[in-house]
């Protein structure tokens, strides 16, 4: 009781906002962080801002050292261990969290570590690469927050950010013989637009792809695996067509290719005419199969929009074209179908889809016309209305003809 | 023969005895279709007779039959607008739907539709018409002063009735349309602030809707026929262009022949439009999307221009204050210029300023127009 009262006065004079709003009770350890925080202010309040804190966890956990001390020195004793080294860190994190018992309560993974080591960044970490990425790069060093928790580094949405953090650093990714961007072709592709811009969930970032502890790129003939993960109807086409074999004989990534991995441009039937070159001669057996796919699909898409315009000519009007915007939803359909078809190279395959999309748009365009040509009838009985109105005319010119005879009289 | 026609002539007078067949008959002297007092203690037949081989009033002969051509397409105006009625329903949740369906599922209901929209336009024309004749033919002074404010005030009330009903429709045209004209109604004081309140608030929602078509399809007809009723009343008691006419020895029996063949060709003109001009439809209303090109209708047109044409320092109010003046003036024109009533030659000041008011108002609805276009 007597040591209180010689602190009390310099632990109030030394006290952060933070520390001070805490009953003070310096006999015993204050809060999980215990007496740390009365130094370490600003690292107490990032910590209490985080998961750990609430789970129990100390400062102690990590760091070792006296929490209940009251001075510096003995504070820093009894197995302190001061920030830990970068490369301990995966291992220090490992000792509760790949610990399957105590990770079973919380129903959260307990092989991050072991993925981890499989990792591009795992495996340069233990040949000594000080640069690549630990757990507190990605999860925060105090403030460690949940993934659902928005302001997280790791929140799904925030995912770009965090790995652009150092993959969007040009300087850095020099060193490893990276000249490209990935973050900003990922931002300038098609998944990136989705994502950052739209705000789609359905669009990956990059862990979809990569996987996150286990970060690695996919390898030669496992691109057409990750894409397939949501493109599966594309990957069961390509599979059952020529590429996979040959691109994989000739050391081609498959799916990227054609599209590019990061800064993927929307799909088009434009497609055809560009990325076939790349390996095929313009006057290639191939080339020309690519030209009758697209043939195929400008024709039917070409006939949808026809379609389009008339139907909404007619809705103007009004007539009652619901029916026929169903139809053309279908055809639509039909003609979005056929793109993952493409992908088996078989134009014998793509073509059940492109006819029936055009037939589609061509009946509705015929329908339509028999609709409006109705309204050439309207127009006749236009005519037959004024023969009787003239008639009437007429009539009533006799009479009133009549009346002024009369009235001359 | 002589047993249908005796038989026909006993019902008559066996009706006759009971109901008096002639007063009932005179209603329609009352609204001018019959341009002759009926003597209601005759039976019908000698009462008309007798009416209509008077000698033919000065008026009731082109161009004098404007107002009974607009009187005619009011009628065809709540007929058609009574039909619609049936099947319009009026929420805005509720509104764009009936109206597609009406143009779309129900019998005719385009025609009627059409028919509806072109007598709307052709009543706006023809009373705006009325007031310029008036006004060349300086018919507004010497005991004309009523008649002439009833003109300016039935062309007023019939643009509010026009205007009410292009909301009705609730799609993108007719909303927005309406958010404008709603722009040029606020900066006017008194009237504005007076409409806002009669309409339920500045803003456009379903209970304004409800409100628009209230004032729509009951005040506003009620009004007009108020103002038809008191117009041919004056008329009636003054004779419409007595001075300038000169007298005519044809009976009323061949005006009302006249009559019948103009309302003939005014019905082959409106169904003529409607079909072969019909408006397009629109797309639903989207309070969230303004479409360019978003204007006053033509008759706000002018207002707007010149709301817009002050230097920014004038007030709004200030503005509206100068219109309603300016308004105020063609109102009251029969006490400010007490020389009409004389052959155009003879009042050369008054022809010009006629002209060059015409000759502004052009200019103001063609500024009007591409304020927004420029935008």
């Amino acid at each position: 009781m007597k040591a209180a009262w010689i602190v009390l006065p310099a632990l109030l004079a030394t006290a952060s906002v933070a520390a001070a709003a805490e009953p003070a009770s310096p006999a015993a350890p204050r809060g999980v962080g215990g007496m740390c925080g009365v130094c370490h202010s600003e690292v107490r309040v990032q910590f209490e801002q985080g998961i750990h804190r609430s789970e129990g966890i100390a400062c102690t956990t990590c760091h070792g050292g006296d929490p209940t001390a009251t001075t510096v020195e003995g504070a820093h004793r009894g197995g302190f261990r001061g920030a830990p080294r970068r490369r301990d860190i995966p291992a220090l994190c490992a000792s509760c969290h790949a610990d399957v018992a105590r990770m079973r309560p919380y129903n959260l993974p307990s092989d991050q570590f072991a993925l981890y080591q499989t990792s591009q960044h795992g495996q340069r970490l233990a040949k000594g690469d000080p640069n690549v990425a630990v757990c507190t790069d990605c999860h925060g060093v105090h403030e460690i927050r949940r993934r659902d928790d928005p302001n997280s580094r790791v929140f799904p949405r925030n995912i770009p950010s965090t790995c652009a953090r150092c993959h969007g650093d040009a300087a850095l990714m020099k060193k490893y013989g990276r000249a490209d961007n990935p973050y900003a072709d990922y931002a300038a592709g098609v998944h990136g637009i989705a994502f950052l811009k739209n705000g789609s969930d359905a669009a990956p970032e990059c862990t979809r792809c990569h996987g996150s502890h286990g970060a690695t790129p996919p390898g030669l003939g496992d691109v057409e695996k990750v894409c397939g993960q949501c493109h599966a109807t594309t990957r069961q086409y390509f599979l059952e067509g020529p590429h996979k074999k040959a691109m994989d004989a000739a050391g081609l990534q498959e799916c990227a290719t054609c599209h590019h991995h990061h800064h993927t441009p929307p799909a088009s039937v434009e497609m055809l005419d560009r990325v076939c070159l790349q390996c095929h001669a313009a006057d290639s057996a191939q080339q020309k199969l690519a030209a009758t796919m697209k043939t195929m699909f400008t024709e039917a898409a070409q006939e949808i929009d026809r379609a389009h315009r008339l139907v909404e000519e007619a809705g103007r009007i009004p007539l009652y074209v619901e029916d026929y915007k169903a139809r053309l939803e279908d055809a639509r359909t039909s003609l979005m179908e056929s793109f993952p078809v493409m992908h088996a190279l078989n134009p014998s395959r793509v073509e059940p889809h492109t006819r029936r999309a055009r037939s589609i748009a061509l009946e509705v365009s015929s329908e339509i016309h028999a609709k409006l040509a109705g309204r050439f009838w309207h127009k006749v009985g236009l005519g037959v209305f004024w023969f009787y109105l003239l008639l009437t005319a007429a009539i009533l010119v006799r009479a009133r003809r009549r009346a002024a005879a009369e009235g001359q009289r | 023969m002589r047993a249908r026609a005796g038989g026909r002539r006993s019902f008559r007078t066996w009706l006759e005895a009971r109901l008096n067949l002639t007063e009932i008959a005179s209603f329609l002297s009352v609204f001018g279709l019959l341009p002759a007092e009926l003597d209601t203690r005759k039976p019908l037949r000698e009462a008309l007779d007798e009416a209509l081989s008077q000698p033919l009033p000065s008026h009731a002969r082109w161009p004098r039959i404007l107002g009974i051509l607009s009187f005619i397409l009011f009628l065809v105006l709540s007929v058609s607008g009574m039909m619609l009625s049936f099947y319009y329903q009026p929420t805005a949740s509720e509104a764009y739907g009936s109206v597609t369906s009406i143009a779309r599922d129900v019998t005719a209901g385009t025609l009627v539709n059409q028919v509806h929209h072109w007598a709307a336009t052709l009543l706006l024309l023809i009373l705006a018409a009325r007031i310029i004749r008036f006004y060349f033919g300086g018919m507004y002074g010497r005991s004309r002063e009523v008649i002439w404010m009833l003109a300016m005030l039935t062309f007023t009330v019939a643009t509010f009735a026009d205007l009410t009903g292009r909301l009705l429709p609730w799609d993108a045209r007719g909303y927005w349309t309406t958010v404008r004209a709603r722009e040029v109604t606020d900066a006017l004081p008194i009237v504005g602030p007076v409409f806002s309140f009669v309409v339920g608030g500045p803003g456009l929602d379903s209970l304004v809707l409800t409100r628009f078509y209230v004032l729509h399809i009951i005040v506003l007809p009620l009004v007009l026929l108020v103002l038809f009723y008191l117009h041919f009343s004056s008329a009636r008691r003054v004779g419409l262009s007595a001075g300038a006419a000169p007298p005519s020895n044809r009976s009323l029996r061949v005006t009302l022949y006249d009559l019948l063949l103009v309302i003939v060709f005014l019905i082959g003109a409106l169904v003529t439009l409607a079909i072969l001009l019909p408006q397009p439809f629109d797309t639903a209303a989207d309070p969230f999307t303004t479409p360019p090109g978003s204007r006053p209708p033509w008759y706000l047109l002018g207002p707007h221009a010149l709301l817009e044409s002050f230097p920014p320092l004038v007030p709004r109010f200030l503005r509206g204050a100068f219109l309603e003046a300016l308004f105020a003036a063609v109102l009251f024109l029969p006490f400010l210029d007490r020389r009409s009533g004389e052959r155009p030659g003879r009042r050369p000041m008054a022809i010009a300023l006629g002209i060059v008011a015409l000759l502004l108002w052009a200019v103001l609805i063609w500024k009007g127009w591409h304020l927004e276009a420029s935008r």
